[in-house]
């Protein structure tokens, strides 16, 4: 990956220098095109003068406008904000710069919401976590302009790292919590109901708070998960009466609240909420519990637990940042905990029909087959990163490659989907590249596993197929590339049709079929084509 | 690990280069250039629990005047 730096001072020693170009100290008069992103990373120049300091970071408000006019806005741009790295006030009441370097975080902020291509980051969570002395080393600065002390440019490092992976998506869907002394403080089945420690004063007011953080996560698309050694009928009467419960039992996707051991209960919390072991993370107080993961299922992210109550918030935004933070959070991602939870009312709704098509034909199902957009760009982009299971080559595109591909003629849908428990939105994608002016390679074939096992993606497929059919296109290749989650799909397109050559020794298949006639879509879901 | 061969690892992780010998000096390696030489001399400062001069940085142009300087510190 090639990155072109904006910058206004040395800032080599930070953000390295493999694949990286640097601008001139404030020069904007190169906007390379050839590049894979952009970075602005201005710092807060040194002058005693404020009055005139002011103006030049207004100025930067200028130069980063006339920057994004030129730069490539199917690129990434990454925008640092400016921190005030050493505040020179001659008198408490001069405000100039501070105003000029809000003013300036505020506008580039806004930015990220009007132009997808920029994302935000904001400099002074890094820069928080030092003292004015740490942060500034004078002797550097004077050599070589550079006011950011570079004994700090490890540290950087490694927080830069983990905002590049927010930046990607590289997140983990599930948090699996414990109960006792975890969620509140003492044992539910020793304390009682009235006896454990949530709410009121310390230390029931830290686990109290804790919980509203763990609900917060939860309205941004984190599903959590309860996983504890306990009498079911003990937790219920906590729900019903302990008002300082603030987590109830319907912010959790699933629970497994037994006596059988956790390893076990993980893996069916796994297949209850149809993800990987390697998307949860599971929070225990007990180190027993901990290791007994940490040795059976080493999929599973299982962090340190603090020994004192007053330490959880600090905790939590460890967890926060390390495991489930991401940039752009989209509209689906805030509705799924209510989805995992409908999804478990279709199944117990499904053993009540006798045969699965009148179960299918009860559900009223919507399907809006989309085009991509600019409005589902970032999700489509997001489920190449996420979705593991019904995937049939699991390659990973970012919005701007998506956006190359539409530039170069791809045809690409997603498909959103609604039943009358709710709506799914958008969960699936078909992403396909003309070969020919008659032929047509499916390059990419997605749906998210909360949808599966409705035959939507059977659907879905068919529905796009034909379209392509009346676009004139009359062959059609495609592959199966195997990994070690997605073997559900190996037999897919072999289901809906298509004939394969003899599969590779390991086991990928390339598949190619005439498109003459129109596919039968069974008549229980209410097709659009948007 | 003697003097030499921990100024050698610094080097080779600052400059990033898989060999570096005791003839390295800023002339023979393209990599030493003005801005990583600050960056060594931070990471010298940080691994000896030294400080240096901006006249003593400048003056470290080679592995010996670089020993020469930390051995005069220690």
């Amino acid at each position: 990956m090639t990155t072109f730096v904006f910058r206004n001072q040395t800032v080599e020693a930070f953000l390295g220098y493999d694949g990286m170009t640097y601008s001139g100290y404030a020069d904007i008069s190169q906007v390379p095109a050839d590049v894979d992103r952009y970075i602005w990373f201005y710092q807060v120049p040194v002058n005693p003068d404020s009055a005139q300091l002011a103006q030049e970071i207004d100025s930067y408000r200028d130069q980063l406008e006339i920057v994004l006019g030129q730069a490539d806005n199917t690129k990434p741009f990454i925008i640092f904000s400016l921190v005030d790295l050493f505040n020179l006030r001659l008198t408490g009441d001069d405000t100039a710069v501070a105003d000029a370097i809000s003013a300036f975080n505020d506008h580039t902020s806004r930015l990220a919401d009007s132009m997808p291509q920029v994302k935000w980051v904001d400099f002074s969570e890094f820069t928080s976590a030092y003292n004015a002395e740490t942060l500034v080393n004078w002797k550097y600065y004077l050599m070589s302009q550079t006011l950011l002390n570079p004994k700090l440019s490890h540290d950087f490092q490694a927080w830069w790292k983990r905002i590049e992976n927010q930046l990607l998506l590289r997140r983990k869907k599930c948090l699996v919590l414990d109960l006792d002394n975890t969620l509140w403080g003492g044992i539910l089945g020793e304390d009682g109901v009235d006896g454990i420690q949530l709410g009121g004063d310390y230390p029931g007011k830290a686990y109290s708070l804790w919980q509203h953080a763990l609900l917060q996560l939860s309205h941004n698309g984190v599903i959590l998960a309860l996983c504890s050694k306990n009498n079911e009928s003990d937790v219920d009467e906590v729900w019903q009466h302990n008002p300082n419960m603030v987590l109830k039992r319907e912010h959790f996707g699933a629970l497994r609240i037994n006596w059988q051991d956790k390893a076990t209960n993980m893996r069916e919390l796994s297949e209850d909420l149809n993800i990987g072991l390697d998307s949860m993370v599971f929070v225990d107080d007990n180190p027993a519990e901990r290791e007994l993961i940490k040795q059976m299922l080493p999929e599973v992210e299982v962090p340190d637990f603090p020994s004192k109550p007053y330490e959880l918030m600090p905790f939590f935004k460890g967890l926060m940042e390390k495991y489930f933070r991401i940039h752009t959070i989209t509209r689906e991602d805030k509705a799924k905990t209510e989805q995992y939870q409908a999804n478990a009312k279709r199944r117990a709704e499904q053993s009540r029909f006798a045969d699965l098509e009148s179960y299918l034909y009860s559900l009223d199902m919507q399907l809006d087959v989309i085009p991509a957009d600019e409005h589902n760009m970032a999700r489509i982009a997001q489920m190449t990163q996420k979705t593991n299971q019904f995937n049939l080559t699991t390659r990973r595109y970012s919005e701007s490659e998506l956006r190359q591909f539409i530039d170069q003629g791809w045809r690409i849908y997603c498909v959103s989907v609604s039943d009358r428990f709710g709506d799914s939105g958008i969960t699936g994608a078909i992403i396909m590249q003309p070969v020919d002016d008659i032929t047509l390679n499916i390059d990419s074939l997605l749906l998210s596993c909360r949808i599966l096992g409705k035959g939507i993606e059977d659907a879905f497929v068919k529905t796009v197929l034909n379209l392509m059919r009346l676009d004139g296109y009359r062959k059609l290749t495609a592959d199966y590339l195997p990994t070690a989650k997605n073997g559900q799909t190996a037999d897919f397109y072999d289901r809906i049709g298509m004939t394969s050559d003899a599969a590779s020794s390991d086991g990928a298949k390339h598949y190619t079929m005439a498109l003459e006639g129109v596919f039968d879509i069974n008549n229980c879901y209410n097709i659009r084509v948007l | 690990m003697s003097l030499e061969e921990k100024v050698l690892d610094i080097m080779r992780e600052t400059f990033e280069v898989d060999n570096v010998s005791a003839d390295i000096s800023q002339k023979n390696c393209e990599r030493w250039d003005s801005l990583r030489h600050l960056t060594l001399a931070s990471e010298l400062e940080d691994a000896f629990d030294i400080e240096l001069e901006p006249e003593e940085i400048a003056e470290m142009t080679d592995f010996s005047r670089v020993i020469a300087m930390l051995q005069s510190k220690l």
